[in-house]
C-alpha cells in the first residue's frame, strides 16, 4: 500500500518535472529564436534581389542572392569612410578614457593626499547625472572652444567616465601594494611606478574597460550627431540614419546592407571577446 | 611650504622614509588627478552648473552675454506648456510599457538560462548580443519591420504601426526591450550564480517548493542587483531619444515626442537653450525622484 502510493507520486513527480523542462526548454528556444528573426532579416534582405525586396509578401530566405546592396552603397555612399571614422574616434576615446582613468583611480587608492576622499565620492555621486541634462550646456562650451565638427569634439566630452573611474578604483583594491613599494625603495620615480608596474598588473580590468568604451562610443549616437556636422566627418550611426533621409525614399535594401556593414565588426568583436564583455558589465552590476 | 618641501625631498632621499601626506605626496596626487578632473570640470560639473544659470536666463543664441536673467520664469513656462506635457506623458507612457517587460524578462531569462539547460552558451549569447548594436541600426532595422510592408504587419497586422497613432508607441517600446534586455540578463545571471548552492538544499531538505524557494531565496539573495537593474531601466527609458528620432520623429502628430527628443528640438530647431536647459532640469529631478522612490520601495529600508 504504502509503497505503491509511494511510486505513484514519484511517476507524477517524474512528468511533471519534465513538463517543466519542457516548458523552460520552449520558453527559452522560443524567446531565443523571436531574439534571432530581425537578426535574420536583416543579414538576408542585405543578400536579396530588388525583385525579392519589393515583392508584395515579405521574404525571410533570399532565394535569389545578389551583392548589388553591397556594390550599390560602396559606389555611392560614404560608408568605407564612416567605417574609419568610427574607427579611429573609438580607438582614440577609448585610449584618452583608460589614460585618464587609470591615473586618477591611481592616485586616489595609492597616494595619500588629502581631499581624495571628497573627490572620489564626488565622482562617484556624477554617475547619477543623466548625459541628457548637460545637452544643450556641453554643446554651447564645445562650441565656444571651437570644437564643432572636430573629432576632438566629440572625443573630450566623453573622456571622464565616472564609471570607468570607479570599476579600476574596486580593482586596485584587489592587488598588492607590495610591488609597488619595493619598486618604490628601489628608486622609481612615481610616473615609473605607474607605467612599469600598476598598468602591466591591470591589463585585465584594462581590457574589460576597453571593450566597455570601445563599443560605447563606436555606438554612440546623440553626441556625434550634434557634433559631426559635414558627411566626410560621420559616424556610421550617424551616416546610416542620414543615408535613410538623402535617399528620399526608404530603400530597405540599402538601408539593411547599411546596417550589416554597421553591426558586424562589432558582433565578431562581441563574439570573439563576449567573455571580457560579460565581465565588464558585471562589475557594473556589482560595484554600484 | 618651502620649507616642508625641502624637509621631505630630505627625508625622501634617504631612500627608506616614504612618508605619506607629504607635499611630495600631494603634488604627485594632484598631478595624476588632474586630467580627469580638468575634464570632468569642463565637461561634466561645470555643464551641470551652467545648465542652471542658462534655464534662468532668457538665452541669447549668438549674444551670450546678451542674455537676460529672468528667475524661474522658462520653468513656469513650462508648466503650463502643453507640448511639455504632452513630451511628459508620452515618456511615461514609454516608460511603462519597456520597464516591466525589461525588468521582469530579464529576471525569467536569466533564471532560465542558469538552470541546467543544454546550449547555454548559444542562448546567452543570442540574449546578450543586441547589447553591441547602435540605436541607429536598432531604430531602422525595426523601422523596415513594422513598416507598411514589413514582417509585423505581414504576420501580426496593424498595417504600418509606425503611422498609427495607438500603435506607433507600442512599436517603439517593443523595439527596445529586443534591444535592452541584453545588458539586465547579464547583470542578473551573474547576480544568481552568486546565489549560493547550500541555500536551495537546505531548503529542498525542507520540501519548499520552487515558488517558495523563489520568493524566499532567489529574489532575497538578489535585491541588490534587482534594485541596480530597475533603476538603471527607470532611468534608461525616460531618456529615450534614438528611437523616436530615427523610427517615428515624434509622429505621428508628436503622439511619440518624447521629453529628450522635445529639448532636443527646442534646443537645436527652436534654439531656445534657456529654455531647453529647464527642460532638462526638470527631466533631472523626475529622475532622482523615481530612482529615490525605486529605491525606497524596492530596499524595504522604510526607515
Amino acid at each position: 500500500m504504502s509503497t505503491k502510493s509511494t511510486t505513484v507520486r514519484d511517476s507524477l513527480t517524474i512528468t511533471d518535472e519534465r513538463l517543466r523542462t519542457i516548458a523552460l526548454y520552449v520558453g527559452l528556444y522560443g524567446t531565443a529564436a523571436l531574439f534571432l528573426i530581425p537578426y535574420w532579416y536583416m543579414f538576408a534582405t542585405s543578400f536579396m534581389t530588388r525583385d525579392l525586396v519589393y515583392s508584395e509578401v515579405p521574404h525571410l530566405i533570399p532565394w535569389d542572392v545578389t551583392l548589388y546592396w553591397y556594390e550599390y552603397l560602396l559606389a555611392n555612399s560614404l560608408i568605407g569612410m564612416w567605417t574609419v571614422n568610427t574607427l579611429i574616434l573609438a580607438g582614440v576615446t577609448t585610449v584618452v578614457v583608460l589614460i585618464i582613468d587609470a591615473m586618477i583611480a591611481y592616485s586616489l587608492t595609492r597616494l595619500e593626499w588629502p581631499g581624495r576622499r571628497v573627490i572620489f565620492a564626488v565622482i562617484v555621486a556624477s554617475f547619477m547625472v543623466p548625459g541628457i541634462v548637460n545637452l544643450v550646456p556641453v554643446y554651447i562650451i564645445v562650441s565656444e572652444l571651437g570644437l564643432v565638427n572636430s573629432m576632438w569634439g566629440v572625443v573630450l566630452p566623453s573622456a571622464a567616465n565616472p564609471l570607468g573611474v570607479f570599476m579600476l578604483v574596486q580593482f586596485f583594491k584587489d592587488i598588492p601594494e607590495e610591488l609597488e613599494e619595493a619598486a618604490r625603495l628601489d628608486g622609481f620615480s612615481r610616473l615609473r611606478v605607474f607605467t612599469h608596474i600598476v598598468l602591466p598588473l591591470m591589463r585585465s580590468a584594462l581590457a574589460a574597460l576597453g571593450l566597455f568604451i570601445f563599443i560605447w562610443t563606436w555606438n554612440a549616437f546623440v553626441w556625434p550627431l550634434l557634433i559631426l556636422q559635414s558627411e566626410t566627418m560621420y559616424t556610421l550611426p550617424i551616416g546610416l540614419v542620414t543615408l535613410q533621409d538623402n535617399l528620399g525614399v526608404t530603400e530597405p535594401g540599402v538601408i539593411m546592407t547599411s546596417a550589416v556593414i554597421a553591426s558586424t565588426p562589432l558582433l565578431i568583436v562581441f563574439l570573439v571577446m563576449q567573455k571580457h564583455l560579460v565581465r565588464a558589465v558585471e562589475m557594473q552590476g556589482t560595484t554600484k | 611650504m618651502a620649507q616642508a618641501n625641502q624637509q621631505t625631498e630630505t627625508s625622501d632621499s634617504g631612500g627608506i622614509d616614504l612618508s605619506k601626506s607629504s607635499t611630495r605626496e600631494l603634488l604627485a596626487g594632484v598631478t595624476f588627478s588632474l586630467p580627469y578632473l580638468v575634464i570632468a570640470g569642463l565637461f561634466l560639473f561645470g555643464p551641470l552648473l551652467l545648465a542652471l544659470y542658462m534655464s534662468l536666463h532668457d538665452w541669447n543664441a549668438l549674444e551670450p552675454g546678451q542674455s537676460e536673467f529672468i528667475g524661474f520664469e522658462n520653468y513656469q513656462i513650462l508648466l503650463s506648456d502643453p507640448e511639455f506635457w504632452n513630451a511628459l506623458w508620452n515618456t511615461v507612457y514609454f516608460v511603462v510599457l519597456t520597464v516591466p517587460p525589461i525588468v521582469i524578462g530579464s529576471l525569467l531569462l536569466a533564471l532560465g538560462v542558469n538552470r541546467d539547460v543544454k546550449g547555454q552558451w548559444f542562448l546567452r549569447t543570442v540574449f546578450f548580443s543586441p547589447y553591441v548594436l547602435t540605436v541607429a541600426v536598432v531604430g531602422l532595422l525595426w523601422a523596415d519591420i513594422f513598416n507598411a510592408s514589413g514582417l509585423i504587419p505581414y504576420y501580426v497586422g496593424g498595417g504600418n504601426w509606425l503611422n498609427s497613432h495607438s500603435l506607433a508607441m507600442p512599436a517603439l517600446a517593443i523595439a527596445t526591450i529586443w534591444w535592452q534586455l541584453a545588458f539586465n540578463f547579464i547583470i542578473l545571471l551573474a547576480a544568481r550564480q552568486n546565489v549560493s548552492d547550500r541555500l536551495y538544499e537546505a531548503a529542498k531538505l525542507d520540501g519548499a517548493s520552487t515558488w517558495r524557494m523563489m520568493r524566499d531565496i532567489t529574489i532575497p539573495q538578489m535585491q541588490n542587483p534587482l534594485i541596480f537593474v530597475v533603476i538603471v531601466t527607470f532611468v534608461g527609458s525616460f531618456q529615450v531619444f534614438g528611437q523616436p528620432f530615427i523610427m517615428t520623429d515624434g509622429g505621428p502628430s508628436f503622439s511619440t515626442t518624447t521629453i529628450v527628443l522635445y529639448l532636443y528640438d527646442t534646443a537645436f530647431t527652436g534654439r531656445d537653450f534657456g529654455y531647453a536647459a529647464a527642460v532638462g532640469y526638470v527631466l533631472f529631478m523626475i529622475l532622482i525622484a523615481v530612482s529615490a522612490t525605486s529605491y525606497y520601495f524596492l530596499s524595504g529600508d522604510r526607515e
